[in-house]
């Protein structure tokens, strides 16, 4: 185990920079920006819908910026809606479901990659077979299943049947195979069971695909509007995503604008954790001496 | 360095004299600790995605509706699937809707993670940050978007395209154009995701490598062929079945854009799982269309990962 | 990582908690004592949905033992997620759906026959509009009462009327469309317009009922009025299609390949001068700053038609008999002259009963007019159960034939398709 430490990737990076020079960066970084940018106009639609008139959001012709800024849409989203409610719901169902799946996730997933067992691969693709049903084919035994356990318009009718998935295992499972063994079999001849082998030297490794893990899952469930629908009748129970969908109106007419800022705030919470949380991805993987 | 892939975890043997345990090495404390570490995630599973789909296998062969007693009706949903002109061409428009969106979707993510993992590139957190936007906004205002944009009498693109002349036409309601469009709408909702684990991968490669391959004297191209293609084998084989899975249960993306117009030419298997299961109220029918569609998509990954296998393989050895 | 564990922990206990909770808020725990509680689920969102809520409060008050409680959630959310309420009896007790969706659900048995409630004079149906009752019956027996049956009708853009000079609205076809041509304006030549005269979608239009209302303004139907033969290919359709495809193509008087909710937004954007909608398309105009009218849809060569919007109330298959009892008494109730011109009133839609007429509800401006228009008002598809596949159908024909095929090939295409849907 040979640890390149961050110095020597300096090196590298420094030799691209001093080879190519600042301009070349620099052009990269414009042409990078004008891809990004393109690919961000629906983004950008969105977020300027929010602040149009309603009178403005279908007019002819089209523009980007509204004519008129308003905050009509965002103070019609928090008079039309149980917004504060909402939320909390949605950071529950959501926050729950994710720490759940996390945790059980990572465990089984460490069964899977590092103990080697007779049946290990079966189980393996048995998991990744349970993701080729579609939901639409199981959600009535779920949900029968969620009621007879007397689980609907609760939590834990929410949460349990998601603790843990096997999209987490296999994507784990697939991180923690590429892990070097030579860590956690120098801890096994220290001595150290499975489960301290896991907590101390496979997870801190894994931080980068834990976090990516987390955020899939916080933002599948975050933005999930059928399973929050059918789980709960009682609208004390419901989450952002499927409260907006009260916005509608006689004939499927959405009112866009509020739809939009709508959308704007339930996003709101996401894009912030990816902020804070993707700086990580590179100081966990940095920290960790692993390259 | 581990290069172990799907196929190969079993017959693993730790490296040299390091790990002495053997798979077999069968005590009853190693299987408790086996036990323990997959009971959780085991017991969730088999409750709630074994058992329902079990229920759902039993469904398939009655005439469920959801409602009162189901009659058992042997295999007459499966010989339907087959004989119904409808679901078949629904096969074929989700096979040419997969074909198209894992391939683009996995190399447009695979470019970008690239280009931003590239230390060349200032202010990467602000392009890692923004390009994965597409995939936490909601479906329904994604929609709502990129109809704005292509509405071919007051979208935004044909304005601004008709000013210099150009006159892109109905794209969602052309039966040729209509099932490419909505691919590109997918492939720009879900690039972020594809581009995030790519990324986790990208992160994982030992700098040493690179190190090593520039002091052989590789350029760009043989660098990411000789150490980036191989050493994210792992996380590609992931990408490439999920994509697979993702593509061939295509629905809320083509639901909301053109809900399988025009014509059905964007019908897709799962709509008509849906059609048929909360709008037929088929549940037996819905059923069995599912697990067609399951060993189907097993067959191909199956597939996929024999492929990517080799591939790994070989380029490693 | 411990950290971690114990936070799982806690969200665990947590959890199990809530369970505890609100898990027991069954609705008949309270049937012991003579208490009958049921729910109901309604779309109603807007300001009908205040009105509806407001009628069930005034039941509740007048009942000693019956309390209905009201949940609002979407028409197309209700139908998402009925099925799986229902599945574990955890659905509602009455609910109300789009009259499109009544009779699969009546066929699964998913609803409670309400034949022996029409036949009791106490049920006040005997009063409700045939035409709209006649959305309730699949195979000859009844399964809802009708809450909604609201005719389309045509909004149009008052200023674009003016700047074209034309000062009254068109009643017959002919009209309509040289109308429609006058406010088609090509400013700079170039073979597509920059306004449409009308914005006349060639598929899934509002509540599908566009072209069944044209078929039958020249005499001709989708399916037999029993709804068990496909009648789609008739030679009225023919030329109802060729017509119209006409207009479209030649004319320019539409955009090609519009759907229901394009001829909203190219209406509400200025573009469009009339558009075939429903009633509620006047509180987008407002919003929109238009300054419209509403008008019957003109007369075909034979007939004035409109085909309906329609909703429906209905009593769920949950229900035990106690309940059912006591959803009927609320039915009866919903369907009583007072509350009749309340609900009409209240949620501009026009009165279900024939014996209120527009000086009823002339409060209402929207709902007189509508009223006025009323009379001509059919089902869509009634008793059809597989409506998805035979609109399906109607669609493929309308928009290949809108796009220049051959009306009389694609119709007799879309029989095929719809016989077999019926019979299917």
């Amino acid at each position: 185990m040979t640890t390149f430490g961050q110095p020597k990737a300096l090196t590298l990076s420094g030799t691209h920079t001093r080879r190519r020079g600042d301009p070349m960066r620099w052009a990269y970084f414009a042409g990078f920006l004008i891809v990004t940018l393109a690919l961000m106009l629906p983004v950008i639609i969105i977020v300027l819908t929010a602040f149009k008139p309603a009178s403005e959001v279908n007019a002819y012709p089209p523009t980007l910026l509204p004519h008129q800024w308003t905050l009509d849409n965002f103070a019609a989203i928090f008079s039309q809606l149980p917004f504060g409610r909402l939320l909390g719901n949605s950071f529950a169902f959501a926050g729950g479901v994710t720490i759940f799946a996390l945790v059980f996730d990572s465990l089984a997933a460490y069964a899977l990659a590092r103990l080697d067992f007779r049946g290990s691969r079966v189980l393996l693709i048995v998991i990744v077979a349970s993701l080729m049903i579609p939901f639409q084919a199981t959600l009535i035994p779920i949900y029968q299943l969620v009621s007879q356990l007397g689980w609907v318009n609760t939590f834990a009718g929410l949460i349990a049947p998601r603790a843990a998935d096997a999209f987490g295992i296999f994507f784990l499972r697939q991180f923690f195979v590429s892990l070097p063994r030579d860590l956690d079999n120098a801890a096994r001849i220290d001595g150290a069971s499975e489960w301290r082998v896991f907590r101390s030297v496979v997870l801190p490794n894994a931080v980068p695909a834990l976090l990516t893990l987390g955020i899939f899952t916080f933002v599948n469930n975050w933005n999930d509007l059928l399973w929050p629908l059918v789980f709960t009748t009682d609208q004390n129970m419901g989450t952002v995503t499927s409260g907006l969908t009260l916005l509608t109106g006689p004939g499927g007419i959405i009112p866009q604008g509020v739809m939009m800022a709508g959308a704007l705030v339930a996003v709101l919470p996401l894009a912030i954790m990816f902020l804070l949380v993707q700086r990580r991805f590179i100081e966990s993987v940095a920290s960790t001496g692993l390259k | 360095m581990t290069t172990a892939r799907l196929q190969r975890t079993r017959p693993f043997r730790p490296h040299g004299q390091l790990g002495g345990r053997t798979p077999l090495n069968g005590t009853f404390k190693r299987r408790a600790t086996i036990v323990g570490f997959l009971a959780p995630a085991l017991v969730i599973l088999a409750a709630f995605v074994g058992w329902p789909m079990i229920s759902a296998l039993r469904l398939s062969f009655t005439d469920a509706s959801g409602f009162g007693t189901p009659t058992f009706v042997g295999l007459d949903n499966y010989t339907r699937i087959f004989t119904d002109p409808e679901i078949l061409h629904s096969m074929g428009n989700t096979a040419y809707y997969a074909v198209m969106f894992t391939p683009v979707s996995i190399a447009v993510a695979l470019m970008l993670a690239l280009a931003i993992n590239s230390p060349r590139l200032p202010f990467r957190s602000f392009f890692r940050s923004t390009l994965f936007l597409p995939f936490i906004i909601s479906l329904a205002v994604a929609a709502f978007a990129w109809s704005y944009l292509l509405d071919p009498q007051i979208g935004l693109l044909n304005y601004w395209l008709a000013a210099v002349g150009i006159h892109l036409g109905n794209v969602l309601q052309d039966p040729v154009l209509a099932m490419p469009t909505v691919v590109l709408v997918a492939v720009w909702k879900n690039f972020g995701f594809y581009m995030v684990i790519f990324l986790a991968g990208l992160q994982e490669i030992p700098t040493s490598l690179y190190e090593a391959a520039q002091l052989d004297g590789a350029n760009g191209w043989r660098r990411f062929t000789n150490v980036t293609f191989p050493m994210l084998s792992n996380t590609m084989a992931f990408v490439v079945v999920v994509a697979l899975i993702a593509a061939l249960q295509a629905f809320d993306q083509i639901y909301v854009l053109t809900g399988g117009g025009p014509y059905r030419s964007t019908e897709t298997i799962v709509m008509q799982i849906y059609q048929s299961g909360f709008k037929d109220l088929d549940l037996g029918f819905a059923s069995a269309l599912s697990y067609v569609l399951l060993i189907v998509t097993l067959l191909l990954s199956l597939v996929q990962f024999l492929f990517f296998g080799r591939r790994g393989e070989a380029n490693n050895s | 990582m411990k950290k971690l564990i114990s936070v799982a922990a806690t969200a665990a206990v947590v959890a199990i908690a809530l369970s505890g909770c609100s898990g027991s808020a069954g609705s008949s725990s309270d049937q012991a004592n003579g208490k009958v509680a049921l729910t109901f689920w309604h779309g109603y969102t807007e300001a009908d949905g205040g009105v509806l809520d407001s009628i069930v409060n005034d039941f509740n008050a007048s009942q000693s033992n019956i309390t209905i409680s009201t949940q609002t959630k979407t028409w197309s959310v209700i139908d998402d997620t009925l099925l799986p309420a229902l599945s574990s009896k955890n659905g509602p007790d009455i609910v109300a759906m789009t009259s499109d969706r009544l009779p699969v659900y009546a066929q699964k048995k998913a609803l409670v026959n309400l034949d022996d409630f029409y036949a009791q004079d106490s049920s006040n149906t005997k009063a409700l509009k045939p035409e709209a009752v006649n959305m309730e019956t699949v195979s000859g027996k009844k399964y809802g009462v009708p809450s909604g049956f609201v005719p389309l009708s045509v909004i149009y853009n008052k200023t674009l009327f003016a700047q074209a000079g034309i000062t009254t609205f068109p009643t017959t076809w002919d009209q309509w469309v040289a109308d429609a041509k006058k406010l088609t304006v090509d400013s700079n030549g170039d073979g597509t317009p920059e306004q449409y005269g009308l914005a006349l979608p060639d598929h899934a239009t509002v509540g599908n009922g566009i072209w069944p209302s044209l078929f039958e303004g020249n005499g001709g139907s989708v399916t037999s009025s029993d709804g068990t033969q496909a009648t789609v290919n008739s030679q009225a359709n023919i030329d109802t299609l060729t017509y119209w495809a006409g207009a479209i193509q030649k004319d320019k008087i539409s955009p090609t390949g519009l759907d229901g909710i394009g001829a909203d937004k190219l209406f509400t954007a200025g573009k469009a001068a009339m558009e075939v909608g429903g009633p509620w398309m006047a509180g987008v105009a407002t919003t929109s700053n238009i300054d419209y009218g509403l008008a019957a849809i003109p007369a075909g060569p034979k007939a004035q038609v409109a085909s309906a919007i329609g909703i429906s109330l209905a009593v769920t298959a949950q229900t035990d008999a106690t309940k059912q009892v006591a959803a009927e008494k609320f039915l009866a109730y919903f369907n009583d002259k007072t509350t009749a011109v309340k609900w009409s009133l209240g949620s501009g839609w026009p009165p279900l009963r024939t014996d209120i007429s527009s000086a009823d509800v002339n409060s209402n401006a929207t709902v007189a007019s509508l009223t006025e228009i009323a009379p001509n008002t059919v089902a869509l598809l009634p008793g059809v159960v597989d409506s998805a596949d035979v609109l399906t159908a109607v669609d493929t024909a309308t928009q290949k034939a809108v796009a220049g095929g051959d009306p009389k090939q694609l119709l007799d295409d879309a029989q095929t398709s719809i016989q077999q849907a019926l019979k299917g």
